[in-house]
């Protein structure tokens, strides 16, 4: 068994643990009932998306500086990965918003942040697709990895101010606003996937380097 | 283009000839630094194409087909823009309008002017320069027989100054006195190299037309 | 010190060329006026929403007049000559960017006057604020900006992509602007704003001339 197929079944094992403790164990919430469990998914989705554009932004700015074909590969597979979980978070969000709040979509800063998030690498992966020159591509998505980055906790902060609206997050630095039972359910979703995640990307990479020619510079 | 090997010395001109699609352009884009070759290398006056594109570009002046004006500038204009861009923000325009006969439309937008004046605008921005290699791609076009002088004088010009000068053009006749060494090129690779004593005119008629 | 000879140099050929030509300036002010006129009827004329409307317009009308910084150049086929002159293309970008702030303020000018005559807002008064905040805010739409202008030379679909990457990215730039001119004009606490709107404009002042030069890397 090789390390990405173990790394797939360890994924697989705790997506499992953690759903029967989401879906099963942990008690439902005073207000919201069973609809909390939907943020055993929102959460982690959000959380892994980020994830993944950190390290998109830390493999475009190698890319730029070393140019070494594995680094755009990272990146490559880190913007789309995380183009699919921001699409999850805003749909697992929306489906949780609809009973807790009667709304399907709230203008909360982060959901607006993540939003621009979405469209910012998605436009990434299209200007990766529609440059003649794949080389040209791959560097001038690194560039918009870079600076979409880098603009993200601006955009953030701006989009809090201008519209004071939203739920404090539920774990802030130094309280917990959430019980016992319920924090392990979420670290567990959270831990099961971070591993989905990056056996996604170590999968994804690869299929990178091979549909490049197996190129390892 | 492949297989592309040669030296040219200072104080020597270059004459580049083929039929369409032979390469000629590819090359002295290459040498201007706006091509990155992908295999191989090159170096001009000791700088390397890639690694020290900056010094090269110092050194190098490029002709090519497209203008390098600006159509709603005055002559005057684009000659001190590209003073100015080239680091020369003192160099005389007005006398360099005069070298190359464009004082008469000085201060007329670039719009208005025949090709041949807009070639010897470009050609004055390039001789401004005064580059130690001189890359002239298809420089006749649209000039007078005073317009084919001044290339001569510029390519004089510019060899007596220590530079060197690489011409590709259809029109080899009018480089054949001045030229020292003939490469010829068909579909990227080279057919001829070789100092121009030693080529006939048959021999040049035919390489540039393709016929080899 | 040659660096700030050349970026001059730009700058003055791109605003000579677009005063003789007044083709960018035409564009986005046609849109702009269209915008704020659409936007003013079909949302509402009170002067609380003449801050929203204007800077709306600006967004979209930068998105319409920024790629004319790089394609201007295609189109006189003099883009591989301006690339190929020694020295660092960051003075390029300098160059283009100082350009652009003038276009793009001159326009809020124009703007903030027809906000006046539209709206009722009072901006004679406070013309000097509103002018100083929008520049702030002008600053950063065309640094990173000039960025994007030379990133989508070479795509296809730039028309397309140059919304999608500008009003994401200069988001802030738009919202800072609004609640500035918001408390200008209303006499309000300016807030964090200003904060906003320096933040931006520094980190793109240190990140975008950087990668201009990496985007312009081959001609």
């Amino acid at each position: 068994m090789t390390a990405q197929t173990g790394l797939g079944a360890v994924a697989v094992l705790l997506l499992g643990v953690a759903a029967y403790v989401s879906l099963f164990a942990s008690p439902p919430d005073a207000f919201q009932g069973e609809y909390v469990r939907i943020m055993y998914a929102h959460v982690p989705n959000a959380w892994v998306a980020y994830l993944a554009f950190a390290i998109t932004f830390a493999a475009s700015v190698l890319y730029l500086w070393k140019r070494r074909p594995a680094y755009d590969h990272l990146a490559h597979s880190a913007t789309e990965l995380g183009v699919l979980f921001t699409g999850l978070a805003l749909l697992t969000g929306s489906i949780w918003g609809r009973p807790v709040w009667g709304t399907w979509w709230t203008w909360d800063a982060r959901l607006v942040t993540t939003a621009m998030l979405f469209l910012i690498y998605t436009t990434a992966l299209l200007v990766r697709g529609l440059s003649d020159d794949p080389l040209r591509g791959a560097r001038l998505a690194a560039v918009i990895g870079i600076v979409g980055f880098l603009d993200v906790p601006i955009i953030h902060y701006s989009v809090v101010w201008f519209r004071t609206l939203h739920q404090p997050a539920s774990i802030a630095p130094g309280s917990l606003k959430i019980a016992p039972p319920m924090l392990l359910a979420l670290m567990l979703s959270l831990l099961a996937f971070t591993v989905l995640f990056m056996y996604l990307l170590r999968l994804r990479t690869s299929l990178a380097r091979l549909e490049a020619g197996g190129e390892m510079r | 283009m492949r297989d592309v090997t040669f030296v040219l010395p200072p104080h020597s001109v270059l004459l580049v000839v083929g039929p369409n699609a032979s390469g000629k352009t590819t090359l002295l884009r290459l040498l201007a630094t706006a091509l990155r070759p992908t295999d191989g290398g090159g170096s001009v006056f000791g700088h390397d194409l890639v690694r020290d594109a900056d010094a090269v570009r110092v050194l190098t002046a490029f002709v090519g087909t497209s203008a390098g004006t600006y159509d709603l500038l005055t002559v005057r204009e684009n000659l001190a823009f590209a003073a100015a861009m080239r680091c020369r923000p003192d160099a005389p325009v007005a006398t360099w309008l005069d070298r190359v006969g464009l004082t008469p439309v000085a201060d007329d937008p670039v719009r208005v002017l025949s090709s041949g004046m807009k070639r010897r605008l470009a050609l004055a921005q390039a001789w401004l320069a005064a580059p130690r290699l001189l890359l002239l791609d298809e420089p006749y076009g649209g000039l007078d027989r005073d317009g084919v002088a001044l290339v001569a004088e510029m390519t004089e010009d510019t060899t007596r100054r220590g530079g060197s000068v690489v011409i590709a053009t259809h029109e080899w006749e009018r480089v054949m006195n001045e030229a020292d060494a003939v490469l010829a090129l068909a579909a990227g690779q080279p057919v001829e190299v070789g100092p121009v004593a030693q080529l006939t005119a048959a021999d040049l008629a035919a390489a540039a037309g393709g016929r080899r | 010190m040659n660096g700030f000879l050349r970026a001059a140099a730009v700058a003055r050929k791109d605003l000579r060329v677009e005063w003789r030509g007044r083709q960018t300036i035409t564009a986005t002010g046609m849109v702009a006026l269209l915008m704020i006129l659409l936007l003013g009827f079909v949302v509402g004329s009170e002067p609380a929403r003449a801050a929203a409307i204007l800077w709306v317009a600006m967004g979209f009308a930068a998105v319409l007049g920024i790629p004319r910084v790089t394609q201007g150049e295609v189109d006189q086929q003099a883009l591989e000559t301006l690339l190929l002159y020694p020295g660092s293309r960051e003075h390029l970008f300098w160059g283009k960017c100082a350009a652009l702030t003038v276009m793009l303020s001159a326009l809020l000018v124009a703007l903030l006057v027809l906000l006046g005559v539209l709206f009722g807002v009072d901006v004679w008064d406070h013309g000097g604020a509103l002018v100083g905040v929008g520049v702030l805010g002008i600053v950063g739409l065309s640094v990173i900006g000039t960025l994007l202008a030379a990133l989508v030379l070479h795509v296809r679909g730039r028309e397309l992509l140059m919304p999608l990457l500008l009003l994401p990215l200069a988001l802030p730039v738009v919202l800072g602007c609004v609640r500035l001119t918001e408390a200008i004009l209303t006499g309000t606490a300016a807030g964090l704003w200003p904060a906003v709107l320096v933040s931006f404009d520094v980190v793109s002042v240190l990140v975008c001339p950087i990668l201009f030069e990496v985007v312009m890397d081959e001609v």
